[in-house]
């Protein structure tokens, strides 16, 4: 073999190694669609639109062969979209069928404090069984996010979280950048160890702490709750041991993720991302875990066009994003590049599988008008058995 | 000769390491436990007191790995070790634990030295032998010399878990057999002993849904003998029926009390009418029961107190001179932190009959201590069988 086909064909290789399988089959793109915050329907009542949420114990399969337990809304990781205009009145009936305690926060939305969701500061937990009432203005546009705020670091990554969507009827994105598709991207990053270890822990403490309320028997210092801060301040004068000191949870290292996901699946079963040659696109990316995520695009400038959720003033180009935790941003891709190209954090730690690269949060743009002439393979690999691009591997 | 051999070995251990290299290995889940029992002990009998300063046995340390198998399974080593009592002839330590386990879900098989099969339920005693002819069924193949003889042996076992809470237990063992002199040390270590367990039981972890009834259990053990005069395996095997069960009498989560319960049943050999040695007392006809109550105060979910009274009778029916015992065994653990407990025992024995000629009339032990007990894994990959989230939201291997 020649040096220059030798290098043609690693690097074909080396790049097939990256991508999804079967990227353009109509089965595939039909499972595709599967991989999208689904849209919650709401009822109507009068000129309120009524959402129902429920959070119950749930397995995802982040990827063939690795499930873990979660904290779902509505047994979806990540929960339904809510999809509302901006000034819609909003209802979300909020029903809690585990044994664990709940709340939801709705990130970024102006509603009124008492329904903001931070348990004990703007109302009491959401506790087993229950059923809270959210009541809110949609205010204001843009790509918002909800989660739950009760034991904010386990139950966000156990997977209580979703995508919120404010509709500006006369949207200055669209206008400047007329579009049909937009495409919703939830980031997460899961200590699967943790969770486990933490879930079950919180579910034996529960289960003794619903026999005592159920009995009426509640015990500030038991359920580490205080009226005050001195109330608090003086506990610990009279001998009382916070949770801090005495670790009452499973373990006291704080979470080391090792699965990075894209709505709930890391690669190679994240969602791909489809354009036509001068097609614009617009993705919605949330960040809803612990971790930042340096968000490169191969073979495009992208035009970033909101931060948590409202426009800037002057979109700008690039080709690498620091999404932060909490953090929203809106990017316009126009369809300039025909081709199969990968868009994937460039701290590439995360780019793994349970400490295997490649997997994590990398996922796929892919042209739908590619010829598929242009996805064929070299000799060597016809020899291995390979048709043609895309092509699924795991290992490096 | 010398050299060949020797590059014999640094090849071996050269390929060895080579093929660790070749293969990445995932990293284990590493396992420790560890306790540390120490006490002073004052002992009266007869009318004379004596004291031991610092009384360990019972302390040792396990260590475990376990890791998924490419199947369903889970694969596990443990290796461990405990001090045995002062008066034993075991030595310094004793290896009482060294077993490989391979379980899923619902099947557990159990390989090696280990923990035999002669009890149900454990009671709340300072050390594991403190109430041994009432708590298990013992070896009559010991001289009884090392209590620790009665309760580790080389063990087979497999498990059969039924709906989350009923086990079946089947299981052969090699209890050990006091080597007859001028032997010095045992050289058959053929099976000894068989036997089967049907167990209802609570996993810990759904403690709180507060059942009334938390265990309830029946054994056989039958010891493999060689009576004399018998040639048919069933007439030469001791038979023994072991039956249990344990009370949430209040299964609150800060003042909770239980109650448990064992009776051993021994079928004996009918010829030993008198007790003279261990191994008569051990063939005897004989019924045991040990009950205790347990009070168990909780603080900010954590046990803070502990107090418990056991009470235990044997008797010997077919021996010529009535003969029995009788333990009352009350204790208290003080929580100083973590896995620390401060403890005080007193124990009361009584004998009559031949067990009297063996024992004296009476025995008191008073003991305070201190005790140190953690169990802990590191590297944790997987979930255990009765942790809640496979018990109640669907078991992932």
């Amino acid at each position: 073999m020649k040096r220059r086909e030798f290098l043609q064909s690693t690097s074909l290789l080396s790049a097939a190694a990256l991508f999804p399988a079967s990227l353009l089959a109509p089965e595939a793109r039909a499972a595709n669609t599967r991989r999208f915050p689904k849209p919650l329907q709401p009822e109507m009542d009068g000129e309120v639109k009524v959402f129902r949420l429920f959070v119950d114990i749930y397995q995802q399969e982040v990827v063939p062969g690795f499930k873990f337990h979660t904290l779902a809304f509505n047994n979806q990781v990540p929960g339904p979209e809510i999809r509302v205009k901006r000034g819609d009145k909003v209802r979300v009936i909020f029903k809690n069928k585990t044994e664990l305690n709940h709340t939801i926060h709705w990130h970024g939305m102006h509603v009124p404090w008492r329904m903001d969701g931070v348990p004990y500061v703007t109302q009491m937990p959401v506790m087993p069984g229950q059923e809270f009432v959210y009541e809110f203005e949609a205010e204001p546009q843009g790509t918002h996010f909800y989660h739950c705020h009760w034991g904010t670091l386990l139950h966000m990554q156990s997977g209580m979280y979703g995508s919120l969507i404010v509709e500006e009827p006369d949207d200055p994105i669209r206008k400047r950048f007329p579009y049909q598709r937009e495409y919703t991207l939830i980031y997460s990053a899961h200590d699967s160890n943790f969770i486990r270890n933490e879930l079950n822990s919180m579910l034996e403490r529960m289960k003794e702490r619903m026999y005592l309320m159920k009995n009426g028997r509640f015990d500030k210092r038991r359920f580490a709750v205080f009226n005050t801060k001195e109330e608090f301040v003086q506990a610990v004068k009279d001998g009382y041991l916070p949770p801090y000191v005495i670790s009452r949870r499973s373990r006291a290292e704080l979470p080391q993720p090792n699965w990075f996901t894209v709505n709930g699946k890391s690669y190679p079963m994240t969602p791909n991302i489809y354009i036509k040659t001068g097609e614009n696109i617009r993705l919605r990316l949330i960040n809803a875990g612990t971790e930042e995520h340096y968000l490169h695009l191969h073979g495009h400038d992208f035009w970033q066009v909101c931060d948590d959720g409202l426009p800037v003033p002057q979109p700008w180009q690039r080709n690498t994003l620091r999404l932060s935790p909490g953090k929203t941003l809106d990017i316009i891709i126009e369809g300039k590049n025909r081709g199969i190209w990968t868009f994937h954090d460039h701290d590439t730690r995360r780019v793994t599988n349970n400490g295997l690269y490649p997997g994590g949060n990398l996922l796929a743009l892919v042209y739908e008008d590619l010829p598929a002439e242009e996805t064929e393979l070299n000799m060597m690999a016809r020899k291995m058995g390979l048709p043609n691009l895309p092509i699924v591997a795991l290992d490096e | 000769m010398k050299s060949i051999k020797i590059f014999l070995w640094v090849l071996a251990f050269g390929l060895i390491v080579l093929s660790q290299r070749a293969w990445a290995q995932v990293t284990p889940e590493f396992q420790i436990g560890a306790r540390g029992v120490v006490s002073f002990n004052t002992d009266v009998a007869n009318h004379k007191a004596t004291s031991a300063v610092n009384d360990f046995s019972d302390s040792g340390l396990l260590v475990g790995f376990r890791q998924k198998m490419y199947n369903k399974f889970r694969g596990q080593l443990v290796i461990g070790f405990q001090f045995p009592d002062a008066d034993s002839d075991l030595g310094q330590l004793f290896f009482h634990q060294t077993f490989v386990k391979l379980e899923d879900r619902t099947n557990i098989i159990k390989l090696g030295r280990s923990r035999v099969r002669s009890s149900l339920i454990e009671f709340p005693t300072l050390r594991d032998d403190d109430a041994l002819p009432f708590t298990d069924v013992l070896n009559p193949f010991s001289n009884g010399q090392n209590s620790e003889d009665n309760q580790y042996g080389n063990v087979a076992e497999y498990a059969h878990v039924f709906k989350q809470r009923y086990w079946v237990r089947i299981h052969g063992e090699h209890f050990t057999e006091t080597p007859i002199p001028p032997e010095t040390s045992e050289t058959d270590f053929s099976l000894n002993a068989i036997g089967f367990s049907l167990q209802y039981r609570v996993p810990r972890t759904q403690l709180w849904n507060r059942p009334f009834l938390q265990q309830i259990g029946i054994g056989f053990n039958n010891f493999l003998t060689d009576r004399p005069g018998y040639s048919g395996q069933w007439d030469r095997a001791l038979k023994n029926v072991v039956v249990s069960t344990i009370l949430n009498l209040r299964p609150d989560p800060v003042y909770f009390w239980d109650f448990r319960a064992q009776v051993i049943y021994n079928f004996g050999f009918d010829e030993i009418t008198a007790v003279k040695e261990y191994a008569e007392l051990t063939r005897a006809r004989s019924f045991a029961g040990l009950a205790s109550l347990r009070y168990l105060y909780r603080k900010l979910e954590r046990p803070a107190l502990q107090i418990a009274v056991s009470a235990g009778y044997k008797t010997f029916p077919d021996l010529k001179t009535a003969s029995s015992q009788f333990q009352l065994v009350g204790n208290t653990f003080y929580r100083l932190g973590d896995n620390f407990d401060v403890a005080l025992q007193v124990q009361y024995k009584q004998f009559s009959g031949d067990l009297k000629n063996l024992y004296g009339e009476n025995q008191v032990r008073f003991q305070v201590g201190l005790v140190y007990a953690i169990d802990h894994a590191w590297n944790r990959q997987f979930d255990d069988r009765d942790s809640l989230l496979n018990l109640e939201h669907g078991y992932i291997p």
